[in-house]
Parts: structure tokens; sequence; C-alpha cells
């Protein structure tokens, strides 16, 4: 008799047994139950499948947060750097050894507060590096302070009365900064995450991936998934993504829409 | 002994053209075989009311510091002249314009204020390039043409370094400088060479090698392209810009790039990136830009990343004295940062050892995989110094990383804990040795690791991989007679070369002292360094800043309290300062 257990036992054996299991590490993720990064984890290890890329060819480099521990969960080459610096220190790798292909990851707190003033150098410099932001609006390592893209009135015990500054919106940012690749995405549709990672790792250029994701321990409030499925919806089919004046048209009257926003090739 | 040792100053203000005049001073005297050490001071604003002041000391030796006192004062602008005053030496030469353009009241003008004895050279200079060009501005070549006519120098030299200059401005400009020069040079003949002393000796300067006008940034900026570097990432800071536009001009030639980032944490971050990636790259900055580095020198320390950072001192703290020398960044580079983090750190102490220095730091850091810091000072990277081109030796050159085995394979301990402390480290896109290279402490595998023991076994492993470099790092020099010695003065940086000066005098006294040269600054040689503490009954360290930072480095190794010389001045401290002190302590010892 098929129980439950028995379907998740042969969904796990067939994940292991696919090649999307050789590009993580041995080391489990210690993300909690739940979390939307299995989800962008499962997206990249996917485009970095699809293309088929040499995993010794590739380096993830990482800041700090929940989404610094990123590459070691991965079998490429990896560096765990310090917090905010992610985007810099990609840069040096690829202009290092331009055959790597580079994946920068990090977090809402990582990429737009402490280390938000490496990503307008990042969008004009135009170095061939890929920057995937996790944007779950709040600091879940630390456990649940306000991020630079929490609303406006959200209490966290850091902000009890509820936080007084404005959201800032990284996709509105990197389209103002020039970047050359932008897309957003939601970590609850894996596929279309690795869709738009394979087009922006063959770009040739700074892209940048705004991904919204759920922290499920820290926030039951805002970008939890039940919402976040609500709210996400794809763009408009008729989307030009090589004009960028409909990017901007498109990020300012609405969050949620999902896809490549802009493409200047 | 040097037997030509003089100090020449041109004053002016901002726009006189002084730090020019100042140039063609250092190379003509180069050309004419002498040996030149420079040093200009200038004010941090790029326009406005500042002095500036090039002081070069000429000499028929190799020359290593500079004398706070001149021989000669080229003035531009008495107004700014008159503050140079008291740092004349008795009977100096002072050439000045005796009809300037400005009515000076009489109180204001030189020639009411100079001591008595003082040798007055009045030229009308802005009268006689006026007549030789159609206008002033060639002023301060007609003031420097005044000097070599009254001194009977060689003419030829001075012609061939403003055609240098100029030629690339036109004929009618290089042609207007001529001109000014010479009539200067024509009216110090006939008219000074008669009153000013004879002190630049007979010309007959021997033949040697050929030499070149270098400054310290330039030697550095050298090193890096002859040890083949690719990239260079940095910030603009003074006084470190100049290696920056340096490379910027010379880096394209060999396939290399100068990356101008967004502030030193991110130059730091990319050459740390390059060096992960198997390229080695640099950067250079000052104190408050090194202070932003030093959260990313722990990281290279942690994750056992090579790095080359220079630190070109100047005063601080805070935005400091940007324009000013400081030997202050010797804690900052040494501890700064938090957590145990043991890292490299050299000073060169001149021009040659700027090129030297840099060159094996590329391959120290490589080899120890590490960050590795070079500490100058604005005086050694802003002076310039005639000598014999640098070159580095093949072996000198050679790169020297420990990759893993293929027998490693499947088994790869990236940060295995070997005796030496040095591990395996792999290349990105080398196949099978992946790992991630990470600030957490981490296992011999390079696992996030926060066990009591591991932390222990890797912070150990750490600290015997930098006290295992001591190996290739280069030993203090000591200059002294043998046996025991009154007086043993242990220098850094800059400051060596006013030490080697003052020893070397006071040695032809007769006293019993010794002077012990410092560049390799963490790890250093202490049982050397003891050694030579313990034949010395006193120890004298005099640095260029307030506290004494070598002398709490090392001074623990003395058996009695060091004696610190402090000088928070933002100039360097001159040789006769520091024979003094030595005097005052050999006869306080003899008492």
């Amino acid at each position: 008799m098929r129980t439950q257990a028995r379907v998740l036992a042969e969904k796990v054996a067939g994940i292991r047994d696919s090649d999307l299991f050789g590009v993580r590490s041995g080391a489990l993720p210690t993300w909690c139950p739940g979390c939307g990064y299995y989800g962008i984890h499962q997206g990249l290890n996917s485009c970095i499948q699809q293309l088929g890329l040499p995993h010794h060819e590739v380096v993830t480099v990482s800041g700090i947060g929940c989404a610094g521990r990123y590459p070691f969960f991965t079998n490429t080459y990896g560096v765990h750097t310090a917090h905010g610096r992610a985007v810099p220190l990609a840069t040096g790798v690829k202009m290092g050894n331009p055959a790597l292909t580079v994946y920068a990851v990090g977090g809402d707190g990582d990429g737009l507060a402490i280390g938000g003033g490496h990503l307008p150098h990042a969008a004009r410099r135009d170095v061939n590096i890929n920057y995937l932001l996790f944007d779950n609006s709040i600091y879940g390592l630390t456990k649940g302070q306000p991020s630079p893209s929490s609303p406006m009135g959200m209490k966290t015990k850091a902000s009890p009365g509820g936080t007084a500054d404005r959201p800032l919106n990284a996709t509105l940012m990197a389209l103002t900064y020039g970047a050359t690749f932008v897309a957003r995405l939601f970590a609850g549709d894996p596929n279309a995450i690795a869709e738009a990672l394979v087009e922006g790792t063959r770009h040739n250029g700074f892209s940048f991936f705004h991904i919204y994701t759920p922290c499920v321990t820290f926030d039951k409030s805002f970008k939890t998934w039940d919402n976040l499925k609500k709210w996400v919806h794809p763009l408009p089919e008729d989307h030009d993504p090589g004009d960028l004046r409909t990017a901007f048209d498109q990020v300012l009257k609405d969050d949620f829409s999902l896809g490549i926003l802009f493409k200047n090739e | 002994m040097l037997r030509v040792d003089v100090t020449v100053e041109v004053c002016g203000t901002a726009g006189d053209g002084t730090i020019a005049a100042g140039g063609l001073l250092n190379q003509a005297m180069s050309e004419s075989g002498f040996s030149v050490l420079g040093f200009d001071s200038y004010p941090a604003e790029i326009r406005g009311f500042g002095r500036c002041v090039t002081r070069s000391r000429i000499g028929d030796r190799d020359i290593s510091a500079l004398e706070d006192t001149a021989n000669v004062l080229i003035s531009l602008d008495d107004s700014q002249s008159r503050a140079r005053i008291p740092f004349l030496a008795p009977n100096a030469a002072v050439f000045f314009d005796s009809n300037p353009p400005t009515y000076i009241q009489e109180e204001d003008s030189l020639t009411s204020l100079l001591e008595p004895g003082t040798v007055l050279c009045g030229l009308p200079i802005a009268d006689l390039a006026t007549e030789a060009s159609g206008s002033a501005r060639g002023r301060n070549l007609t003031a420097l043409g005044g000097f070599a006519g009254a001194f009977g120098l060689d003419p030829a030299p001075f012609r061939k370094v403003i055609t240098r200059k100029f030629e690339a401005k036109g004929a009618q400009v290089l042609d207007a400088n001529l001109r000014c020069f010479e009539a200067g040079y024509d009216f110090g003949r006939e008219q000074l060479s008669d009153r000013v002393p004879e002190i630049f000796g007979p010309r007959n300067i021997t033949e040697g090698p050929e030499r070149v006008m270098l400054s310290g940034n330039l030697a550095i900026g050298r090193a890096a392209i002859d040890a083949g570097l690719k990239l260079y990432f940095g910030y603009p800071i003074t006084p470190a810009t100049p290696i920056m536009e340096y490379l910027a001009a010379k880096l394209p030639e060999q396939g290399g790039q100068v990356v101008q980032m967004e502030d030193e944490i991110a130059s730091i971050a990319a050459v740390l990136g390059s060096y992960y990636a198997g390229s080695i790259s640099m950067t250079a900055t000052s104190g408050p830009g090194f202070a932003l580095m030093t959260e990313l020198i722990g990281l290279g320390v942690m994750a056992e990343i090579p790095a080359v950072i220079l630190n070109a001192q100047r005063g601080g703290p805070s935005t400091g004295l940007p324009t000013k020398t400081e030997q202050s960044d010797l804690h900052a580079a040494v501890f700064g940062g938090p957590g145990d983090s043991p890292r490299i750190v050299i000073a060169p102490t001149n021009v040659e050892e700027c090129y030297h220095f840099t060159m094996k730091s590329f391959r120290i850091a490589e080899k120890y995989q590490t960050p590795v810091i070079v500490l100058t000072d604005f005086f050694l990277d802003n002076r310039v110094e005639n000598l014999p081109m640098p070159k580095a030796g093949e072996e000198e050159k050679a790169h020297d990383n420990l990759y893993p085995s293929e027998s490693d394979k499947g088994n790869y301990k990236r940060y295995a804990a070997t005796d030496s402390g040095i591990s395996p480290r792999s290349i990105p896109g080398t196949e099978g040795f992946q790992y991630t290279a990470t600030g957490l402490e981490h296992t011999e595998e390079g696992i996030p690791d926060y066990s009591a023991d591991n932390h222990m076994l890797m912070s150990a492993k750490r600290h015997r991989k930098i006290q295992a470099a001591l190996a290739d790092l280069p030993a203090p020099e000591v200059i002294s007679p043998d046996g025991a010695l009154d007086v043993g003065v242990i220098s850094w940086g800059s400051t060596f070369g006013s030490v080697l000066e003052a020893v070397h005098t006071a040695h032809e006294h007769g006293m019993k002292v010794g002077a012990m040269k410092i560049t390799s600054l963490f790890p250093y040689h202490e049982d050397l360094i003891r050694a030579f503490m313990n034949r010395c009954d006193e120890i004298l360290i005099p640095e260029l800043n307030f506290g004494g930072q070598l002398a709490d480095l090392i001074g623990r190794l003395h058996g009695k309290d060091v004696i610190r010389m402090n000088r928070a001045t933002g100039v360097p401290i001159a040789p006769s300062l520091i024979l003094k002190e030595i005097e005052t302590l050999v006869m306080e010892g003899g008492k």
C-alpha cells in the first residue's frame, strides 16, 4: 500500500538519484523547515544542471545571514564572506578568473542595509556576475528585527511600536542603477527561478534577481507563504523586457508581478 | 661622511611653480652625478594661499634622510618664505626677488628679517623673466637659473631636464622656459657668484651606474608591474593615490586593469576575491581606508586567502593630517580588527626597499595564504631618491602556492593542520577540490565548527603559520661595532634613514653606539632583537608617533625600560635631533 510515508520516501530517493542532487553538497541545509530558501536552492541547482556547468567552475559567494550559509550546501567552490560584502568579493573572483561562473547570494539586510553601497556600483560596473537577493523583509539569523524592505509599521521585538522607516524596493533600485538584467521571482516557484537564472547567467553583464521569500519563523504577518501566494502573479504576457521605461512603469504600479523585467544585451 | 651636503629649499605660494622648480632641481642635480633626496610639502587644499616648500638634500654619497636646516633658500614669495627663516643654517644663501611685482611692506620682506651672516642673493626675478619671455610666469625657472649660475653649476643638465619637461607642450613653451632659466643663470653667474660659499665642491663626480629619480610610490608601482600584477582595486586617498594612477597607466600594457571601487571595503573584498580565484592583486590606502579594511583583513586571516595591502601612513587619527607624515598605524596594522588575527606586516625604510618589499609581499602572501600589509609613510611615498633602477631576480618573482596533490582527491582537507601551518590550497576551476572559504571558525575540511578543541587547533595552526613566515621575512640589520654598546637605536620605516646618519656621525665621534633596522614588524625576529638589546646599556627608539608604537611592541624584550623618542610633528625627524639624544644618553651613561 502506498502510505504517505512511502510516497515521501520515494520522492526523497527520486531527488537523491536525480542530477539535481549532484550540485548539492553532502551537508544538509540548516534553514528552518518550510523556509523559502529551499526553493531558491532548488532553482539555482537546477540552473547549474541545465546549463551543464562543471561544478568546479562555479563559485558561490555569500555574505552573512541565513542566506550566508548557502555555499556550504552546494558542491561548487564558495566563499562565505563578511556581512554585506558578497558582491564586491564576487566581482574580484570574476575579474580574477573570467572563465568562472559566479553567483553572489544574500538576504535583504545583507544586500540593502550593510552592503547597500555596493549594488549601484556592481550595476554600473556591469561585471558578469549574478546576484540573487533573497528578500524576506526580516533579519532571520538574529531572530527577527526589521530590515530595509520591511513595510512601515511592521512590529518586531526591535520595533515594538512598528517600523518608522519606508521600505526599499530592490527591483526599482537595480533598474535605477542601470543593471542590465533584472528579474523578480518567488521562492515558491523554483522552476521559474531556474528559468530566469539560466537566462541571466547567459547574459553577459551584471544580472540581478530579486527573490521574494517568506521567513516562516519570524514573520507571521507580512511575507508569509499564504500572503505571497495570494499576491504574486506573472508579468503581463506582452511585457517587453527590452524597454526600460516599460520596466519602470511595471515596477512602479505593481510590487508583485514576476518575471524578467529588463534585459539589455 | 659626505663631503658635499647641501640642503636646498624652494618656497612659494601654490601656483608659483614651486614644486616644478624643486623637481627640476632634483633631476638636474641627479643628472650632474650627485645623490639626491627630495621631499615636497604642500597644502591639502588644491588652490588657495597654501605654502609650498620643496626640500632637496644633495650630496656626493648616498643620502638616507633629510636635515631640518637649509643651506640655500630660493624664495618665490617672501610672505611664505619668511616662515622658513628659522630653518636656515648659519651662513645660508637666500635667493629672492629684488624687485618683486607686488609691493612688499618693509617689515614683511625677507631682507629685513634675515639674520646677519645670511648671504643675500637678490635678483630681479620677475623682471628678468618678463624680459626673457614676455611674461613673469617663468619666474620659477629664472630663480632656479640664478641659483645654478651663482654656484657655477653646469647648466647643461638643467637645460636637459627643462627640455624633457616642456618639450611636449610645444616649442614656444619650451623656448620661453629655457630663456627664463638662461636669464637667471647669466645674472647669477655675473652678479652673485663671488658672494656664495663653495658648498658644491669640485666637479669631480665619479661615474656610477645610471640613476633614475624614483619616489617610494613609483617604486611600489614598478614592483607591482614587475611582479606580474593584473588587477589593482582601490579608492583614492592621499598619499597612496599616485600608486593607483601609475598602475592605471601601466597595467593595461600587460593586460591588467585598475578598478576604482566604491570604497576601501569593496577594494579589499575584490582583492580577496581575485586571490581566491587564483589571480594576484593588490590595494593601497592610508589610515582611514585601512581602518575600513580591517574586518575583511580578518576574513583573509580566517579563510586563509592571500592579499597585498599597502598602507601609506599619514597623520591621524581620523582624517588627521592628510599631507603630513607619521608612523602611527603600526598597531592598527599589527593588531587592527577583532579576534586573534595574526598577519604579516613589513615596512620598507627607503625607496629601494619599497620596490623589493612590495615584490616580496606578493610571494609571501601566496606562500603563507594570508594578508600581507606593507607599511610605508607619507615621507617615504612622496620623497624622491636617485638610485639605479631596482630590479628583481626571477627567484624573487616566483610564485609559491602549495597546491593539493592528486592523491588528496576525495579526502581533501583545505585547512589541514600541518606542522608549518600551511595547508594545500586549491584554485577554483580545479576539479574535485571544491571547498568553501569562510570567516566562520571551521574544521580542517572547512566546515563551520565552534567546538573548543577545534578552535584551539585552528587558532594554533594560524599562529604557527605566521611565525613560520619569519624564515622568509627580512631579518633586522645591525650597524655597530662589536661588543658592548652604550646606546642602541632601534628604528623602523623612514625614520631609520635619520637613525643611520645619526649613528654614522656618532661612530665618527668615537661613540659606542649601534643601530638596528627592523623591517619585519609582525612577526618579528625576537631572538635577534633581544640579542642586540642585550649588548646595549640603553635602547633608544625614535618614532614619528606620540606614544611609541614600536617601543610598545618590542620594548618588553629589553631587560629595562626602553627610551622613547616620540615626535607627533608631521615632519621627518632630522638626524641631528637623534644624534643629540644619543650624545645625551652616552654622557649620562658615563657619569
